[in-house]
């Protein structure tokens, strides 16, 4: 789903989440100010049960679980414009979750303001690039081509 | 046995505490408080340990659990149990397709060549183990070039994130069974106890949060001969799979974090019969939170050993599975041996009474059958 980004909502939280959480607060903050921001849900937060398939047989089991919090609220302007934000990532923290399903809630519907939203969604989009960036240098530097003994010369390919 | 219940020593144990922090912190005016952030990445190794034994993936806390516990993994994982069975279970996740992992790693030792291709990624597997002095005396400024170094010296490249699993390869050409496909809830073992015979999800489970010592034990009387696995490593991986949850609003899968798991599928001895189509590779799968290769590697070939056993009914140790599930568990394992050090001074009161009155008895039979011993020999 495209919207005042070019970047999925699908990614929107691993973007957010990656860059430091006050700086996600502190833009909530500011947009909550202009809004009157209420839970739909009471943000929470606890576990969620993992399950996988297995690679061999294709058969699903839990793998453990994980830490979660979620947030649902209601954002609405003066002019009776309401819209819903959403947020469930991977921590302890409910409070940071309400402050992302604001940040969601504001930009999925381009309410003013969601310019803040997009630049953070930005920064964070280059901070995960960073990592898959050194992620993957961890696998360039160390790409193996074995050759059996005797089929090519014995050297060694960074002799 | 029976319990009796103590009271007193309350000084005693808040004692114990104290010298227990007394000792964590004794380097005094030279010391620095561990950081978790320093834990989770410089002791990475431990840190995943402790999310897959513990069974929760939550690095940071794991982090925390090490430095609480001074480096005992098996309380470090009772700690983090102890903290999940205070949270509320929010929700069951969909499944997930661990083929989406980012992967760091990926290794096969079936095949020189592999879809997408091998990359050792960090790993010990062909270093030399001696002892690198240098680390003793380490200094921050050295410390920090060594990462910077390695990334400004790798030059960017545009491989993948996800590469094709190697036994979707050899499943494609017919040389394993087909998938199951997921058969029904799986098991939790968090909420229901294991009661034998138990679905092959339970044992997965089991194993994916057993200590790992437990498990490679186990594993390893297979390798050696309590057993006929013979295990090929079809595919090692070790990467981020990123979790997918429902968005709360729309309901459409979003990623709501990334879980560092190391997974690995063997190919062991192919079986067939008549009746079930041409023969096929038999296969084995392990995988864990964290990076712990020997963990999974175990489970694997565990899992194959389970399967075998549950069909045809176990002839070794590691084919049963009573005996693999219920002995396998760090802190289940631990808390056991440790009960032994709380007091059971009634109990062994009970003992010594035995002991003297069974004595007893036999004095006085030795000294009853002393007289007519000596009257036959008369």
């Amino acid at each position: 789903m495209l919207t005042h980004t070019d970047l999925p909502r699908s990614q929107w939280l691993r973007l957010w989440t990656a860059l430091p959480a006050d700086r996600v607060r502190t833009a909530a903050d500011e947009l909550s100010k202009r809004y009157v921001v209420e839970d739909i849900e009471l943000p929470q937060s606890g576990l969620g049960l993992l399950p996988l398939n297995d690679g061999a047989l294709g058969e699903a089991y839990y793998l453990g679980e994980i830490p979660l919090a979620r947030a649902h609220v209601r954002i609405a302007d003066g002019a009776g414009k309401a819209v819903e934000g959403g947020a469930i990532i991977m921590d302890d923290r409910a409070r940071l979750a309400r402050s992302l399903a604001i940040l969601d809630g504001v930009l999925a519907a381009g309410l003013p303001g969601f310019e803040t939203a997009r630049t953070l969604l930005n920064e964070g989009a280059e901070k995960i690039r960073e990592i898959t960036v050194d992620r993957q240098k961890l696998m360039a530097a160390t790409r193996v081509d074995f050759s059996l003994l005797g089929t090519t010369d014995e050297e060694d390919d960074d002799a | 046995m029976g319990y009796v219940a103590i009271k007193g020593g309350g000084r005693a144990i808040r004692g114990a505490e104290a010298a227990l922090e007394a000792l964590r912190t004794a380097e005094g005016d030279t010391g620095t408080p561990l950081s978790l952030s320093t834990i989770e990445n410089q002791l990475r190794l431990l840190t995943s340990r402790i999310v897959s034994e513990g069974g929760l993936y939550h690095p940071r806390l794991a982090a925390l659990a090490v430095k609480q516990m001074q480096g005992d993994t098996l309380e470090a994982a009772f700690a983090l149990r102890a903290y999940r069975s205070t949270k509320p279970r929010l929700l069951e996740a969909p499944i997930q397709d661990s083929g989406k992992m980012r992967l760091i790693r990926r290794i096969s030792s079936a095949f020189k060549d592999i879809p997408g291709g091998q990359m050792l990624g960090p790993t010990n597997d062909y270093a030399l183990r001696l002892m690198r002095l240098d680390l003793a005396n380490e200094s921050p400024e050295s410390f920090r070039d060594v990462a910077r170094h390695f990334m400004a010296n790798t030059p960017e490249t545009d491989l993948p994130d996800c590469f094709p699993k190697v036994v979707d390869a050899l499943r494609a050409e017919g040389l394993l069974p087909a998938l199951n496909g997921p058969a029904g809830t799986p098991f939790d073992i968090t909420r229901d106890p294991l009661v034998f015979p138990v679905a092959r999800s339970a044992a997965l489970a089991t194993m994916a949060r057993a200590e790992t010592g437990s498990l490679l034990a186990i594993a390893y009387s297979n390798m050696r001969g309590y057993g006929d696995v013979h295990p090929t490593i079809a595919e090692l991986r070790v990467g981020y799979l990123p979790i997918m949850l429902p968005h709360p609003v729309t309901g459409e899968p979003i990623e709501a974090g990334e879980v560092l798991m190391t997974e690995c599928e063997v190919v062991a001895m192919y079986e067939g019969t008549d009746t079930d189509g041409p023969p096929v590779f038999t296969l084995g799968y392990g995988a864990c939170f964290g990076h712990n290769e020997v963990k999974a590697i175990a489970m694997a070939i565990l899992d194959r050993a389970l399967q075998k056993g549950m069909r045809d009914g176990p002839r070794n140790p590691s084919e049963d599975p009573e005996f693999v599930l219920l002995h396998v568990d760090g802190v289940d394992s631990m808390g056991f041996a440790s009960h032994y050090k709380m007091p059971h001074y009634v109990t062994f009161q009970s003992d010594m009474d035995r002991l003297r009155t069974t004595q007893a008895k036999a004095a006085q039979c030795a000294q009853e059958s002393q007289p007519r011993r000596q009257g036959e020999n008369a």
